[in-house]
């Protein structure tokens, strides 16, 4: 009885391990492929819903004083949205960028849009740096919300029809503005 | 240089404003992007409770997972002011959420809605609960190896009088027991044979 006991139990054992081994396994691998998968992405990129999409409108007054500006009268041009703050260091290096780019491309029309920073300061910066382009004041941030920003340098390129066909969310290079332009220009 | 910028400023300023006359206005109206107003509109202490509830189902998009309700950075404080605007313009939860993920993506609804692939969230602790419970039913009910064992006879016991095989080492342990028990010569009282140390 014991001998017949101990053969019947040891059978299921080893079974018993290959299921265990096979279940595992069912949830191990797909979670490392999932991780492997991942592995180069940026957690903190989260896609803009809006590339494809209309730029959402907006009027705004520009720094400095003078008229309202209104996104939907700059249809037909490609515009260059350009969220920034005289606090953000990013800002601050891709502006000779922007700068040149506005300067040179004058069938493009740039645009700044001041992100939770102050007229004054905004003032005294283009003063020093100088500015090709106006900056839009967005005094409570409804713009801001409407591009979806979550911080800055933030820039959209909107193509003539008025659909941003790109986001950027750091501090943009010469040779970057010139590829996004080429696709707003098109 | 800076002639050729302020006229350049200056252009797209008047381009800008031609068809002029307008105020500077929020952004795009609402029901342009979730309909016209579903809910009714709210005033005083009905609205900043509802502007709450309905703050504490966004992400703040600068903050590191908390709610528009709970942060104070001025982003937080932007987006519930224009909670506030939407809910008092009449728009139900759904169409403000909407309306921030339009802008934001489902990444800024802090509860992920029950679509594609955000089943699983919601579903999968109920099945590897269900699942855990199966597994450790089955585990209780099945027979163990160890029953088995415990019926077996236990064979030779050792006595207390055995002696080590090892000649040497036996002279020792009846020391040892002499000194241990008090039994003398090492042999235990009840010994049927005295154990014959080993010379």
């Amino acid at each position: 009885m014991t001998s017949a006991g101990s053969t019947a139990t040891a059978a299921p054992r080893g079974l018993l391990n290959r299921r265990v081994l096979a279940v595992g396994l069912l949830f191990v691998i797909p979670l490392l492929v999932v991780l492997l998968m991942n592995l180069g992405r940026d957690p903190h990129a989260v896609r803009s819903p809006l590339v494809g999409r209309a730029a959402p409108p907006f009027v705004l007054s520009p720094a400095g004083g003078g008229a309202p500006v209104s996104l939907e009268s700059l249809r037909g041009r490609p515009i260059v949205l350009n969220f920034w703050a005289t606090w953000c260091a990013p800002c601050i290096q891709e502006h000779p960028a922007l700068n040149a780019a506005a300067s040179a491309r004058s069938d493009v029309t740039f645009l700044g849009v001041v992100y939770q920073d102050e007229e004054a300061r905004i003032r005294e910066f283009q003063k020093r740096y100088g500015s090709a382009y106006p900056s839009l004041l967005d005094p409570d941030g409804k713009t801001a919300i409407a591009y979806g920003i979550a911080g800055v340098p933030e820039t959209f390129f909107i193509d003539t029809k008025g659909t941003i066909v790109a986001k950027v969310s750091y501090a943009l290079g010469a040779d970057e503005i010139q590829g996004h332009l080429e696709k707003a220009a098109r | 240089m800076r002639g050729l910028r302020a006229a350049l400023v200056a252009g797209v300023l008047g381009a800008a404003t031609m068809s002029s006359g307008q105020e500077a206005k929020p952004a795009a109206d609402p029901s342009t992007v979730v309909g016209p107003p579903r809910a009714g509109a709210l005033t005083g202490d009905a609205l900043e409770k509802r502007t709450h509830e309905v703050a504490a189902l966004l992400r703040c998009p600068v903050c590191q997972g908390l709610s528009v309700a709970d942060s104070p950075s001025t982003m937080a404080t932007n987006m519930r002011g224009q909670v506030r605007d939407l809910v008092a313009a009449g728009y139900d939860q759904e169409q403000i959420l909407a309306y921030f993920e339009r802008s934001y993506g489902e990444f800024v609804r802090l509860q992920p809605p029950l679509r594609g692939v955000n089943w699983l969230v919601w579903l999968a602790p109920i099945v590897g609960l269900l699942g855990g419970g199966a597994v450790v039913w089955w585990a209780l009910r099945r027979p163990h190896a160890g029953d088995a064992v415990t019926t077996e006879p236990l064979g030779e016991v050792p006595g207390r009088d055995t002696l080590p095989e090892d000649s040497g080492l036996a002279p020792f342990v009846l020391r040892i027991r002499e000194r241990a028990y008090g039994w003398p010569g090492g042999v235990s009282p009840g010994a049927k044979t005295a154990a014959e140390p080993v010379a």
